[in-house]
């Protein structure tokens, strides 16, 4: 494996735990009610 | 954090966007178009091409003809050798198009002789009687502004001579996008090295057939002939073909190979079977005849 | 909360011009139809489909969609924060330049000055005038964002703010170019660089102008139309991410094929495959919202526009990349199936979506009741057939005539001329050209209607209720 191949792999690899630590933040059971907070408010905008 | 920090939204959106735009926008500026994919032929167009390009921008014909060949079989065959990027290095903006509603014209240049192309944009339903290419020939009305052609050649930093600019005077838009038709894909000598080569023996397979069957094959002369031969041979952008008397195979030849400097175009994308009607009906044809 | 000074006046100028630039860029597309099948329809210089079809897609994507934009976007902002525009001074100035802007655009397109590059055609003087636009815009928006009252912000601002970004950065690089005169220039980019920068721009365009933002609408709209929330808001946040990353790197399977280096190619086609778990994410949001709430369907007919909207977006995000991968393109493109590709997208997601939108806003911005729900149902079957008459007989078309360029005789030859396979669009161009005409009348009864409630619509009863868009 050349130096390229490295890059590419670990560009990927990166992308794959930002993408992670996303989903693991979003769907945190601490947030669950914080993260949902936002779609009952916009209810009552009226 | 990001739900209730606005503009670290915004910056992380941005960050979001700009990883895709520069590998695949940016990135390739670094060898597109550089000494790595020149291509050894390709010159800038003339101050008539350009402005005939212009009149091609203008006129929206983008909108209806592409300008790439497909390395795909049926692309090459169609059209011509497939594009290459070098070929387009002086194109400001591409050309590439998005839709065939009429045929690619990547590789149109040459392929038929000038008085072809005037005739064709003066009225195309005179030359292809199905087609629905609107009439061109209020381009004559446009005479060319030499002046303003040569600012653009400045823009462009093209090469460009006096007596070129001066040479520009009397002539309209037609003249030059015809000019710029004949330009297209023709920088590359790959009409010659694309030549068909007809190996083996060439035996007309349609001697024995009678003379009615000859004359129904009229329809395929109608399409692809009469536009330049006349309906009735008589003759208009090529030659007369009546009274010819070449032998059929070199008849056949030369409908299916073309005449490459002489502005016959190549017609072996019929197909073998087609080019024999051909040939056949054309020998068989009588001055006058049963058409 | 009525009592806060909310700046409607904005917002229902926006929502007529909107429907104006939308009514002439059907009328256009209408016009360029028949075009198509009977030529003796262009009259030169002026009215001939090199010139005219440039201006149907700019109305559409410039007039109607951005001009919808502008109107639920400074609605939705205010409605979301709980608080006033910024300025409603710039607010103004953005109205008439927008009108400004358009007549312009329309004008110079008509006497061809043109740059030729697809939805991005006006020539620079006017790509100036639509960068300060979006600015002020843009500016109006985010600074009411900042002086929101909720803390928390609802996945409609997310996607509003991303799609200014975006559209900025896009339209930005892709302007760039070498002014001759006042109404010629020459890209700053040359042939296969030109030609990748063109598709990166014009098909993020579509996500930043035709996809984020009504988005945006949809996940505002629905769950004030059905008074019942979104599923969830976490899983449109991955959703919001995972798209507005992956959508940059697709622009080039416009260009398979092409001389475009191959692993740009490549790469497009992958990741406008991996396009479809984020596009699908929102949809299942929308659909799995209705759970308990289907009935709505059959009553409101707000949620009908709205889920056929989502539908057709659900469609788009299969077909489009079906459409990317190298050997479907190659065998499809250039041929009649894009454009209905196209059509699908703007005539059923986008401008379902827009439909809904308006009528969900108007007996809020005018206080008036719908003047006729019967007409707003009449409309969405019109519209509805209109479109899928117009999409379903080019795919025919476009497979037809791929079939045709494809088929070769025993020796290799081709079997069909260019012109035998075009001979044979034209009865799909007819059916074409008939389906437009049907929308183009759903669109005059819209109006109609809209017209009739601010005419002649009963004062809206007061009312605090989150489900008052239903019957």
């Amino acid at each position: 494996m050349d130096l390229a191949s490295f890059v590419y792999l670990g560009v990927t690899f990166g992308l794959f735990v930002i993408f992670a630590l996303i989903v693991i933040r979003t769907y945190n059971k601490k947030n669950k009610d914080k993260g949902e907070v936002a779609k009952y408010n916009m209810l009552d905008d009226d | 954090m990001w739900e209730k920090k606005p503009i670290l939204l915004i910056v992380l959106a941005t960050c979001a966007i700009l990883v895709g735009t520069i590998v695949t926008v940016v990135l390739p500026f670094a060898w597109v178009n550089t000494e790595a994919d020149r291509i050894e032929g390709v010159t800038p167009y003339t101050a008539l091409q350009q402005e005939g390009r212009d009149v091609y921008i203008r006129e929206g014909c983008n909108n209806c003809h592409s300008q790439t060949v497909r390395p795909l079989v049926s692309d090459v065959l169609r059209y011509g050798e497939y594009s290459k990027s070098g070929e387009f290095v002086y194109d400001r903006p591409f050309l590439w198009g998005s839709k065939r509603t009429g045929p690619d014209l990547a590789r149109l240049g040459g392929k038929y002789p000038d008085a072809w192309h005037y005739k064709h944009m003066d009225s195309p339903r005179s030359m292809v009687p199905k087609t629905n290419m609107p009439d061109y020939k209020w381009l004559r009305d446009y005479p060319l502004d030499p002046q303003m052609i040569q600012r653009k050649m400045e823009t462009l930093g093209f090469p460009y001579t006096a007596e070129e600019i001066k040479a520009l005077k009397g002539k309209n838009d037609m003249d030059a996008i015809v000019a710029y038709m004949q330009k297209l894909g023709s920088d590359i000598p790959w009409r010659e090295a694309t030549e068909t080569a007809i190996v083996g023996e060439l035996v007309n397979p349609y001697t024995d057939t009678d003379q009615a069957t000859i004359s129904s094959w009229g329809s395929i002369f109608m399409e692809n002939c009469a536009a330049c031969h006349g309906a009735r041979m008589e003759g208009e952008i090529g030659p007369e073909l009546i009274g010819e008397d070449y032998d059929d195979e070199i008849l056949f030849e030369l409908i299916y190979s073309g005449i490459t400097d002489g502005g016959m175009p190549s017609f072996s994308s019929l197909g073998t079977d087609k080019v024999w009607k051909l040939t056949n009906f054309i020998r068989n044809y009588k001055a006058g005849g049963d058409q | 909360m009525e009592k806060q000074n909310y700046n409607y006046a904005i917002v229902r100028s926006f929502v007529v011009w909107s429907m104006i630039w939308g009514l002439v860029a059907v009328l256009v597309g209408v016009i360029v139809s028949f075009q198509m099948v009977e030529p003796g329809l262009n009259f030169p210089p002026y009215l001939t489909f090199g010139r005219l079809r440039p201006i149907h897609t700019n109305a559409g994507i410039y007039g109607w969609a951005v001009g919808v934009i502008f109107a639920t976007f400074l609605y939705i902002v205010q409605r979301l924060c709980k608080t006033p525009l910024w300025s409603d001074k710039l607010a103004k100035f953005q109205l008439y330049f927008f009108n400004a802007t358009i007549i312009a655009s329309a004008v110079t397109l008509l006497l061809g000055y043109t740059t030729s590059k697809e939805y991005h055609e006006m020539e620079w003087p006017i790509d100036v005038m639509i960068i300060i636009l979006w600015v002020v815009f843009g500016l109006n928006i985010i600074m009411t964002i900042l002086k929101r009252k909720d803390e928390q912000m609802y996945i409609s601002l997310w996607y509003m703010m991303a799609a200014i970004i975006g559209v900025a950065i896009l339209f930005v690089v892709n302007s760039a170019a070498m002014p001759v005169s006042l109404f010629k220039s020459y890209s700053a980019y040359a042939g296969t660089n030109d030609a990748n920068v063109e598709w990166w721009f014009g098909h993020n365009a579509v996500a930043m102008a035709l996809t984020a933002p009504p988005l945006a609408m949809f996940y505002y709209f629905l769950p004030k139309s059905t008074g019942v929330p979104i599923y969830s808001h976490r899983l449109s946040i991955i959703a919001f991410w995972s798209l507005i990353f992956m959508y940059l790197w697709t622009g080039a399977h416009h260009l398979l094929w092409t001389p475009i280096p191959d692993w740009i190619q490549t790469l497009a086609m992958g990741f406008s495959v991996m396009l479809i778990a984020p596009s699908w994410g929102s949809v299942f949001n929308g659909y799995l919202s209705m759970n308990g709430q289907w009935h709505q369907m059959r009553e409101n007919y707000l949620v009908k526009f709205l889920i056929l909207g989502i539908t057709f977006y659900g469609l788009q995000t299969l077909q489009g990349p079906m459409q990317a991968i190298r050997t479907f393109s190659a065998f499809i493109h250039y041929t009649d199936w894009v454009p209905a590709h196209i059509h699908m997208g703007t005539m059923g997601w986008v401008s379902m979506i827009c439909f809904a939108s308006i009528y969900f806003m108007v007996p809020r911005i005018w206080n008036r009741e719908i003047y006729s729900i019967p007409l707003a149902n009449l409309q969405f079957w019109l519209i509805l057939v209109g479109q899928l008459i117009w999409s379903i007989s080019l795919w025919v078309a476009g497979v037809l005539q791929a079939g045709m360029w494809n088929a070769m005789n025993s020796d290799g030859s081709l079997t069909y001329t260019f012109m035998e396979t075009m001979v044979e669009m034209y009865p799909y161009w007819w059916a074409r050209a008939f389906g437009g005409i049907i929308y183009l009348f759903g669109l005059v009864v819209f109006i109609y209607n809209l017209y009739m409630t601010v005419k002649k619509g009963e004062p809206t009863a007061v009312t605090t209720a989150t489900a008052e868009g239903r019957v």
